[in-house]
């Protein structure tokens, strides 16, 4: 079998020399016993399961209901428990005053009074929610569901790439990926202590039931979905299957009373805690975007009245704009004088007169990016730029700089993939989890997404990314 | 109780399952019995395919190729096991059942989709190319028949006995009565009425025929035994007690399900509208028979199915 150890960035799995890190040495050669019309059968085997149990997505922009499986590599990720425990801390920091940063600007806005982060930058984003200044969710907790989206550069340390405080989506991959693994390569499992990630359904239930608002009764739990044609479709009924409660879509529920309810056949009933896939802007069509089908008219009423939670809370999609998450190092140790255990990518803000004239004058050196947008919409890689496509984004990013972000080029770190037969270096990102409801939890191991394409950067399902299944070492008994 | 949504979906996709079965069966019965008499009576040959076109209704097929007997089978072959736009093709039902299951997913087991959808995938795959000759259509039907029944067996071995398998139950018996009576309005006039010149063998294979298009033939063996007679067949297929696909045996199986998701003691709208067809189809037998009513007695059936698919959907869908 053909290993071909990364050129450039770090390889996860070969040290310069290309001897396999220790912790990986046990997988390849389990890996090596195999003959490649083993693993030829048995990555047939996996897509055919893939199939099968219509675990797909949807690409927009296509022909409607195009039904695509989300690209497996057998191949997994190891992370050591030490590595592991540095990023799990460090999580839980960011989360943390991540949460005491959204109770700060929806109530006192002290920050903005001491100056840690310039107001306009918060106050001025379409996901600030001016209409729910005041209104303090219950517990305090503002992000349930956060996936952190971490990146290792050169060196192979893990760094913040961004938040995502809003609907983070991926984990039904997570634990499929597990299953699909356990069954076509159950080999690999008998030499490693892997840590188990299959209560997540069920802590997430815990996380939500936390929260709601009627706790000495048995609170009704649902999980809103946009419906069929979301992308995220497969996952927000797997979650709503495996955690046992109703997945419903916006024409399922109606407020009454100031009270939120689902249409059943026989009567309706109320609804306590709405773990909601749908985003802000199309929750309620009485209070953000009227034109959305998927909302239920009069829904943050009842939430500012405290009748329903919503998880994650309406406006938590500031906390995880691009700008604001600039200021993340000093917002830790504003809230927990704390210093950040996270490092993250340098980033210039295009507000700022000194760094907007950095970005235009570096350009083919820069990621830049616009701060509202996800999934690697709206972004230019400079270096892989044609000068004119740089001038055309750059007069974009001069009309209105304050949306714009810039920062290095990561050389994101490589993992070997198998490609017809031969393990050749992928780039790799890594999404954790990270569920806050009686305390903070990490949900052992995460996404690992996987650019497919030789020598690119774009790891998103929605471009040619696929993903692997991400183990987190037990820390061995001494 | 459910979601009005689910139990929407749950019912739709009982019926597009119990359509495809349908159609599944009634394309093989029909297959074979144009080839065995094509030979013979072309015309009676080319009317099988004709009352199949009206069974199942849909885009008419091109003049060309319906010109021959043979042209005419492979056509409809071709549109009612493939054809995505014909809204009555295996495929198009299929697919219809599949979407209906991934909308509602959380209300089914693992099986129960897995086996839906592996079945749907592989007509998928045969779609969209034409397939060579008549035993592929027959190995892709058998299959496709096959890959039916695994989901109904999933169905009757992992769900649980809630509203949400009610709905999907109802859908699929309020199809297969509407389809069976369809089927025996349509096939009757040119059964009961033969013209004088009528070759009898040819007769009974189109009973017989009628009898396996309703999957019955063996269980109407077991209660009169070998011989045909014709008003015994109709009073089997009408009036029977027991034959799973009987008129009667159907309305009971939907009336039975809309009681138990009535409240107690008070029979629905729709539970009313299927109560007095039951009672209909459990006393009346002997005078319809006698009085050779069928036509319109059977033209009153697939009224009161329409009328009880209105009436469910109103009270129970919202829609």
């Amino acid at each position: 079998m053909k290993w071909i150890a990364s050129k450039a960035g770090f390889d996860e799995v070969f040290e310069r020399g290309s001897a396999p890190r220790g912790h990986y040495a046990s997988l390849i050669s389990i890996l090596e016993s195999f003959t490649l019309e083993d693993v030829a059968r048995r990555e047939r085997l996996q897509r055919l399961a893939l199939m099968n149990q219509g675990i797909t997505f949807t690409v927009y922009g296509e022909k409607e209901g195009l039904e695509r499986i989300f690209p497996f590599d057998f191949v997994p990720r190891i992370i050591p428990a030490g590595e592991w425990k540095q990023l799990q801390d460090g999580l839980v920091q960011r989360i943390t005053a991540l949460n005491l940063f959204l109770l700060d600007i929806y109530g006192d806005q002290k920050c903005l009074r001491d100056k840690v982060i310039p107001p306009e930058l918060v106050l001025s984003r379409r996901e600030y929610k001016r209409e729910l200044r005041g209104v303090v969710p219950p517990r305090k907790i503002f992000t349930h569901v956060v996936g952190t989206d971490i990146i290792r550069d050169g060196e192979g340390r893990y760094l913040v790439l961004e938040d995502n405080c809003r609907v983070p989506s991926g984990v039904s991959y997570v634990l499929e990926n597990r299953t699909l693994l356990n069954r076509v390569f159950p080999e690999f499992f008998a030499s490693y202590p892997v840590r188990p990630i299959n209560d997540y359904p069920s802590l997430l239930l815990d996380t939500l039931l936390h929260a709601a608002p009627r706790a000495s009764q048995s609170p009704v739990t649902v999980v809103l979905s946009p419906g069929i044609h979301n992308s995220a479709y497969f996952e927000h009924s797997f979650l709503a299957r495996e955690m046992g409660v109703t997945l419903v879509e916006g024409r399922d529920l109606l407020v009454e009373g100031n009270r939120v309810f689902m249409r059943r056949t026989h009567g309706k009933r109320q609804v306590d805690v709405i773990y909601r896939r749908v985003d802000d802007e199309f929750l309620d069509p009485l209070t953000f975007r009227r034109d959305s089908m998927l909302g239920v008219p009069g829904l943050l009423n009842v939430y500012r009245d405290g009748n329903v939670v919503l998880a994650n809370a309406p406006g938590s999609g500031v906390a995880d704009d691009k700008s604001v998450y600039a200021f993340m190092p000093a917002l830790i140790k504003y809230y927990l004088d704390e210093d950040h255990l996270l490092p993250q990518v340098p980033t210039y803000l295009g507000f700022r007169r000194d760094d907007l004239r950095h970005i235009t004058e570096h350009a083919d050196t820069l990621v830049i990016k616009t701060t509202g947008d996800a999934g690697g919409y709206g972004m230019l890689l400079g270096p892989f730029a044609a000068r004119k496509e740089i001038d055309a984004y750059l007069a974009q990013v001069r009309k209105n700089p304050g949306n714009y972000i810039a920062q290095p080029l990561v050389d994101l770190s490589s993992h070997p993939t198998h490609v017809e037969g031969r393990f050749e270096p992928r780039r790799i990102d890594l999404r954790p989890f990270i569920l806050y409801g009686d305390r903070l939890r990490v949900l052992p191991g995460g996404l690992t997404r996987v650019a497919l394409r030789p020598g690119s950067y774009v790891v998103n399902s929605s471009q040619g990314g696929g993903s692997k299944d991400t183990w987190v070492l037990a820390a061995r008994e001494p | 109780m459910i979601l009005s949504r689910v139990a929407d979906g749950l019912y739709w996709m009982g019926r597009y399952l119990e359509r495809a079965e349908n159609t599944t069966r009634l394309l093989l019965v029909t297959e074979e019995m144009s080839t065995e008499v094509h030979g013979l009576d072309e015309e009676l040959a080319r009317g099988e395919w004709r009352d199949l076109a009206e069974i199942f209704p849909g885009p008419p097929l091109p003049e060309r190729a319906i010109r021959h007997v043979g042209g005419l089978a492979a056509a409809t072959l071709q549109a009612l096991t493939l054809a995505s736009a014909h809204p009555n093709s295996v495929h198009y039902s299929l697919k219809r059942a599949r979407d209906n299951a991934r909308t509602v997913r959380e209300a089914l087991s693992v099986e129960v989709f897995v086996n839906l959808n592996e079945t749907y995938q592989d007509l998928e795959a045969q779609a969209g190319r034409r397939l060579s000759d008549t035993p592929a259509f027959r190995s892709a039907l058998s299959a496709a028949h096959r890959g039916i029944l695994s989901t109904v067996g999933a169905i009757e071995h992992t769900l649980t006995r809630d509203p949400g398998w009610l709905f999907l139950r109802l859908g699929e018996s309020t199809e297969r009565l509407f389809r069976a009576a369809t089927v025996l309005r349509i096939k009757l006039p040119g059964l009961v009425a033969p013209e004088p010149k009528v070759d009898l063998p040819l007769l009974h294979t189109r009973w017989r025929a009628l009898l396996r298009g309703l999957s019955s033939l063996e269980n109407f063996r077991q209660s009169y035994g070998a011989r045909l007679e014709p008003l015994e067949v109709l009073h089997f297929l009408l009036f029977d007690a027991r034959a799973p696909r009987s008129l009667r045996f159907g309305t009971t199986a939907v009336k039975e399900i809309l009681d138990q998701l009535s409240a107690a003691g008070q029979p629905s709208a729709p539970a009313r509208l299927m109560g007095r067809l039951a009672a209909e189809l459990t006393y009346r037998s002997d005078e319809v028979i006698r009085r050779g009513e069928y036509l319109t007695f059977l033209d009153a059936v697939v009224d009161e199915v329409t009328k009880t698919h209105e009436a469910l959907s109103t009270l129970y869908f919202g829609t």
